[in-house]
């Protein structure tokens, strides 16, 4: 099951680059008179969005962690039970399949914005 | 998140653990001991619910019970564990029931996949709804 890195870039890293498309995201909607700096609501808005993205991603990584210790397991025999492995594989692909449709859309919401003609 | 599937997987422990019992059974089925040791004892899995005050946690095995130690006397006075008056110690465990529990463990196990599979399925459609 290769659910290991979405697309073969560490979770992590997404996550970050998540968190700082979603502030320069909260940037981009005030506009350039108005900063994130200087409007705490939508510096706020961001973060809180960023978190959520950022605490799924960590919960994707840990389901995905698991999954890929019973691969191991499995592989070298240690696995007890057959269906252990396929249950976590399933969850860090249902979870994984929620992530990045949240994203898909979290970036066509951003890519809509960006679209809006001034 | 995603609650069901480890409530199956629960399920489908305890099926597994009867299996992995029962198949012991049928494997010592022809167990001979000496009338001075006990004879064989077929194992039963113990199931018990795991309850967190609301639709449940699964189940869980709660221990093996041990079944008769006694079994039965069977005349067979070749047997080189055979006593004095040729009597040996076979496990008192009933072929006919050990398959239709079987059975049952099967059915059990393969009723949690199809469970676990809709559950599946369920999550994917309404994952579906975002797409689009």
């Amino acid at each position: 099951m290769a659910v290991s890195g979405v697309g073969g870039v560490n979770l992590n890293q997404l996550a970050q680059m998540y968190r700082q498309q979603v502030v320069s995201g909260a940037d981009g909607t005030g506009g350039a008179a108005r900063t994130a700096a200087g409007d705490p609501t939508a510096a706020a808005r961001g973060a809180d969005f960023g978190n959520v993205v950022r605490d799924g991603l960590s919960n994707l990584e840990n389901l995905d962690r698991t999954a890929q210790g019973k691969a191991i397991q499995a592989a070298t025999g240690d696995l007890t039970d057959v269906h252990d492995y396929v249950i976590a594989a399933t969850q860090a692909q249902v979870a994984t399949e929620l992530t990045t449709t949240v994203r898909n859309k979290a970036l066509e919401a951003f890519n809509e914005i960006m679209r809006m003609p001034l | 998140m995603f609650d069901s599937l480890s409530v199956n997987g629960t399920g489908m422990h305890v099926h597994q653990t009867w299996m992995n019992a029962l198949s012991d059974n049928i494997s010592n089925v022809n167990t001979v001991r000496a009338t001075s040791e006990t004879a064989f004892q077929a194992r039963y899995v113990v199931a018990q619910s795991l309850e967190d005050g609301g639709t449940g946690d699964g189940v869980r095995v709660a221990g093996i019970e041990l079944g008769d130690a006694d079994g039965r006397l069977v005349y067979s006075p070749d047997h080189p564990l055979a006593d004095a008056k040729g009597y040996v110690r076979l496990p008192d465990i009933d072929m006919g029931e050990q398959m239709t529990d079987l059975i049952m463990a099967q059915r059990g196990y393969q009723a949690n996949l199809s469970s676990l599979d809709r559950v599946r399925a369920s999550y994917q459609a309404a994952i579906q709804m975002g797409r689009g």
